[in-house]
């Protein structure tokens, strides 16, 4: 089922974030402003919260993205141990994920838009 | 693209397994988010901004993945690391005398001038404390270490026990620049 995708527009200015990106439960600072480029395409993406605890992950289909392309740039962030080439990313202080993911063949993070707040 | 930061300091934390390394990794906060998928999969390290004399410092801190439990921990995963800080909990007396093993195991496996720091936390009651805060002074006196009692829980002195090994870092790093460019 995708994602209530919204109009992030206002949030893209010259393909940067416009704004500071924080988590949506205990507002640690994820990006500062600037820092990550816009990108939209299809990822299914692991529901924060699973319903079922019987081996199957839910996923639902994300469609706008940050793209970070050196995982210094973030200010605070976590990064979960390896599942196939990736790792999938999370607050750093609530431990609140996954906020998106990172693709280790091509080095680069992606955060979900849906997933966190602008500030 | 530039950098956006100037310094980059890989720290390790280490300790038996149970004693709260994983809550000194973060800011504790009462709501803290128990995702089923993230917490199932497990943080393999985080990365954190810190300004120390007006220089922006992005610290990789690493958790040690549950190799603790064979209570060894490979040179692979040493490698690179700049500061250590050897946790242990204050309620379980056992934690504490595996410092001295992990020391050891620091010895034989890290670069000899990685800076270390040791904590004691509670991320349990003062009234079940086994290990007073002289013997935490003691042991860090005798090894030349640096010593903080921490509460991950109520936040207590994590945030400066990581600046504090930050700057040592930083420290020693200047230093070290210093005597290559005037000697």
């Amino acid at each position: 089922m995708p994602e209530n995708s919204g109009d992030y527009s206002q949030e893209v200015d010259n393909g940067k974030n416009l704004r500071s990106v924080i988590c949506k439960y205990c507002t640690s600072i994820i990006l500062t402003p600037s820092t990550a480029s816009f990108s939209s395409f299809e990822f299914d993406l692991p529901l924060m919260s699973q319903r079922k605890n019987d081996g199957n992950v839910e996923t639902e289909t994300v469609t706008t993205f940050w793209i970070v392309n050196d995982m210094f740039t973030f200010q605070n962030v976590g990064f979960s141990h390896t599942v196939g080439d990736k790792k999938y990313l999370a607050c750093a202080d609530c431990e609140a994920g996954p906020i998106g993911y990172h693709d280790l063949s091509e080095k680069k993070s992606y955060v979900a838009l849906s997933r966190v707040v602008h500030t | 693209m530039a950098k956006t930061y100037d310094y980059l300091f890989k720290l390790l934390l280490i300790g038996d397994s149970g004693v709260g390394k994983t809550c000194v990794l973060f800011r504790f906060s009462e709501d803290a988010f128990n995702t089923t998928f993230i917490s199932t999969i497990g943080i393999d390290f985080k990365i954190r901004t810190i300004e120390l004399d007006g220089k922006k410092i992005k610290l990789q801190i690493w958790d040690t993945a549950g190799q603790e439990r064979f209570r060894t921990i490979t040179t692979a995963y040493y490698r690179g690391a700049m500061g250590i800080m050897l946790v242990y909990d204050i309620t379980n007396e056992k934690s504490f005398e595996n410092i001295k093993n992990w020391i050891r195991n620091i010895e034989e496996n890290a670069s000899a001038d990685v800076e270390k720091m040791l904590l004691g936390n509670k991320c349990e009651l003062e009234e079940k404390r086994q290990v007073s805060k002289e013997r935490g002074e003691q042991l860090a006196v005798e090894y030349g270490i640096k010593f903080f009692e921490t509460s991950a829980k109520a936040s207590i002195r994590v945030e400066e026990a990581f600046f504090t090994l930050a700057k040592d870092i930083k420290t020693k790093m200047d230093k070290k620049l210093v005597s290559f460019l005037f000697y």
